[in-house]
């Protein structure tokens, strides 16, 4: 099979130029979703009357349709929806010259929010319930307990899954190309429409999804193995 | 902005849903081939040598790492020339669900092969043991003992992934299979991009049906399977 | 019947089985006492292959094994002329009563639905278990377990039954109910091999008693040399941890 080798690296190092805007969504979206989803696992957990039904089908919804589908739907509507309200309010702004990576946050935090609130939910079932009441019981209130004790230990069972999710939501990144967000697949994409070197475009996205998420999984090793360190057994 | 007349999307239902069909045959297909691979590197993983079980630990990581779509892409248009090289043969007519049930199964396999070893390490060594010692070969004793009491395990992590897979499986309209996405693209390519808003709803509403079914059928089935063997206190 | 000659068996490093011999006539009842590392599983577990021996030799039901050298179907053969009862029972947990004890006569033997199920009756009969036939194993008590156990090892008319500690992990109320009938089982003449911790259970019924520690036979005898006429130190030293003062001498 004859491969462009020529191209194929030269292509390698565009599209690593990729890699900060796959990130910058990846990491923003985690960032914003946190506490929508600690929220909504606080929801259900603590059975907040009205709350916690809007999160149960917020959830259901969002884990239910194709994260294909929410793009789509985002991609179409929210540009035309703010520019009518844009224009309710008189204010002078071009909606369609938005940086298309915006839409991407947002979708993207909607999407992971739903998926890390049923992580945090397990994380903080995880957590025995003795030691809230161990914190109450000497005095300190349920924010503090939680901040200081609860969380703690909570983060540490979550981070398999973090990681987990933090993965997936990478992978999901690569379709952010539909909104002309110029991640990683979408220079794939870009380079290989020029010549037709479909295969050795693709091929180089894949080696670079590789390499980023092998990096990401050792970021999490690392973070489980400092935030476990008070699970650690004496050395005899 | 064009109005939005919700009442369209009661008309949009009777066209989309014939197309949930290959949606569902791109699920079934995967699920079967998947299952097949996955077997072999579940095998590979617990009982291959040095080497198998490295392969089979690598090739899970690598299809973890792998975007469906990247993936997809790869073998739209890798596989054809891979094949006319090999054996000469051209099947770039092939019909795209052939590429979409390949790509989907590769991926799929991986992570069958994870749920099934973890079902497999989760059941009792014991039971395994007293199945040899009754005088069971041992593949009696995995087929009659052991993997049924695997299966209820692996359930709800099944189940996940079968709804998984009918999700990512939506990605084959990028590559121009007229699945329940392909068709909605359609519609409104067909009406000059309006009625965006409804039929992206209507599609949302029937993926988000099936969801929801599946998930109580899974769940009653579990039930189901867990009760003849409820716990009572004697 | 069953005769093992300088069976050796390490883990890693650790040599657990430093070259012992075994032998068992038919109606014997051998136990092997020792403290838990000694070996004394592991030898059981050896000979229904289990575990697999490094070296030494065996001969049982016609058959000559060299350990170092044995093919599946010989493995499979031997497995088939005995029978194991697990410390933790290890009743198959998706089959009910009867088929637990039906599944070695079925599936292990080819024996027809009709007679096995006759031959698993009066086996469950035996260990009193006649009005449990459709319970599952969540649903019983430890001490019932282990005897649907029992019935699972009679009913496939093994020469030997080798028995693994079969006591130790029930509740002491129910730890009776399972010696009863292990020691009927003793004097209608099956042959049984059982490491075991019951030490009045082996006086009222051993033929044999062996005493291991670190892999090696310390002592063997009768049970009244073992239990009132120790010879080595160490035998001494066992028994005297085990057995309080007063049961020392028969």
């Amino acid at each position: 099979m004859e491969l462009d080798y020529q191209f194929l690296i030269k292509t390698f190092f565009l599209i690593l130029k990729g890699i900060p805007t796959t990130l910058k969504i990846t990491a923003i979206s985690l960032v914003l979703a946190s506490p929508l989803a600690f929220g909504m696992a606080l929801a259900k957990i603590y059975d907040i009357k009205y709350l916690k039904k809007i999160v149960v089908v917020y959830v259901s919804f969002m884990r239910g349709t194709p994260i294909v589908l929410q793009i789509l739907v985002v991609y179409s509507l929210l540009p035309s929806l703010l520019n009518v309200i844009v224009k309710q309010l008189g204010l002078k702004i071009d909606v369609f010259a938005f940086n298309p990576i915006m839409y991407a946050y947002i979708i993207f935090t909607l999407s992971s929010a739903a998926i890390l609130s049923e992580v945090f939910r397990a994380a903080l079932l995880g957590v025995k319930h003795g030691q809230l009441e161990a914190g109450l019981s000497i005095g300190m209130s349920h924010v503090q307990t939680y901040i200081r004790i609860i969380i703690p230990q909570a983060l540490v069972i979550a981070l398999p899954s973090l990681c987990n999710a933090t993965v997936n939501l990478i992978k999901n990144t690569s379709l952010a190309f539909i909104m002309s967000v110029q991640d990683i697949t979408a220079i794939g994409k870009i380079q290989a429409s020029y010549g037709y070197n479909y295969i050795e475009s693709y091929a180089d996205v894949f080696v670079v999804y590789i390499v980023v998420c092998t990096l990401i999984q050792l970021l999490f090793n690392i973070a489980e193995k400092y935030c476990g360190t008070f699970r650690q057994r004496l050395k005899t | 902005m064009r109005p939005f007349q919700p009442l369209l999307i009661l008309d949009l239902l009777p066209e989309l849903l014939p197309y949930l069909s290959v949606s569902l045959e791109v699920v079934i297909g995967t699920i079967f081939f998947g299952a097949i691979l996955g077997i072999i590197l579940t095998y590979m993983k617990i009982n291959g040598s040095y080497g198998q079980s490295h392969i089979a630990h690598l090739y899970t990581y690598i299809a973890r790492c792998t975007p469906s779509i990247v993936l997809l892409f790869i073998v739209f248009y890798g596989l054809p020339k891979i094949i006319l090289e090999l054996f000469s043969y051209n099947i770039n007519n092939l019909n795209k669900i052939f590429f979409v049930i390949a790509t989907f199964s590769l991926l799929y396999a991986a992570s069958v092969s994870e749920v099934m070893r973890a079902a497999y390490y989760a059941v009792d060594r014991g039971q395994y043991e007293s199945a040899v010692s009754a005088g069971l070969t041992p593949f009696q004793a995995l087929y009659r003992i052991v993997a049924p009491q695997a299966m209820v395990v692996a359930l709800p992590n099944f189940s996940n992934s079968v709804i998984n897979l009918l999700k990512e499986g939506s990605l084959a309209y990028t590559i121009g299979l007229v699945d329940l996405l392909g068709k909605g693209n359609l519609i409104i390519a067909h009406n000059y991009g309006s009625f965006v808003v409804e039929v992206y709803l209507a599609m949302a509403i029937i993926y988000w049906s099936v969801t929801i079914v599946l998930e109580k059928f899974f769940f009653h089935l579990e039930d189901y399977l867990l009760n003849r063997k409820k716990i009572r206190t004697v | 019947m069953l005769k093992i000659t300088n069976i050796h068996k390490k883990f890693n490093n650790d040599e657990v089985l430093k070259g012992i011999d075994v032998t068992v006539e038919q109606g014997d009842v051998v136990v092997i006492l020792g403290r838990s590392g000694s070996g004394k599983t592991t030898l059981l577990r050896c000979i229904n292959f289990l575990e697999k021996a490094d070296r030494g030799y065996m001969e049982f039901a016609g058959y000559s094994i060299d350990f170092s050298n044995v093919a599946h179907s010989q493995i499979n053969a031997i497995r088939k002329k005995t029978a194991f009862v697990f410390q933790n029972y290890n009743l198959f947990n998706n089959k009910n009563v009867l088929e637990n004890v039906t599944e070695g006569l079925i599936i292990g033997r080819g024996m027809e639905k009709k007679q096995a199920i006759e031959i698993a009756k009066k086996a469950l009969d035996k260990v009193g278990l006649s009005d449990r036939y459709d319970y599952y194993p969540s649903q019983l008590s430890g001490g019932q377990q282990q005897r649907v156990g029992i019935a699972r090892a009679i009913a496939v008319s093994p020469e030997v039954i080798l028995l693994d500690e079969p006591t130790s992990a029930l509740d002491p109320e129910l730890v009776g109910e399972v010696l009863t009938v292990l020691k009927r089982l003793a004097k209608e003449g099956m042959t049984m091999v059982v490491v075991t911790h019951e030490m009045q259970f082996a006086k009222e019924v051993a033929s044999h008693v062996i005493f291991m520690e670190g892999g090696v036979i310390v002592e063997e005898g009768t049970p009244k040399d073992i239990f009132s006429n120790p010879k080595e130190e160490r035998t001494r030293k066992f028994l005297q941890r085990i057995l309080p003062e007063a049961e020392y001498i028969i």
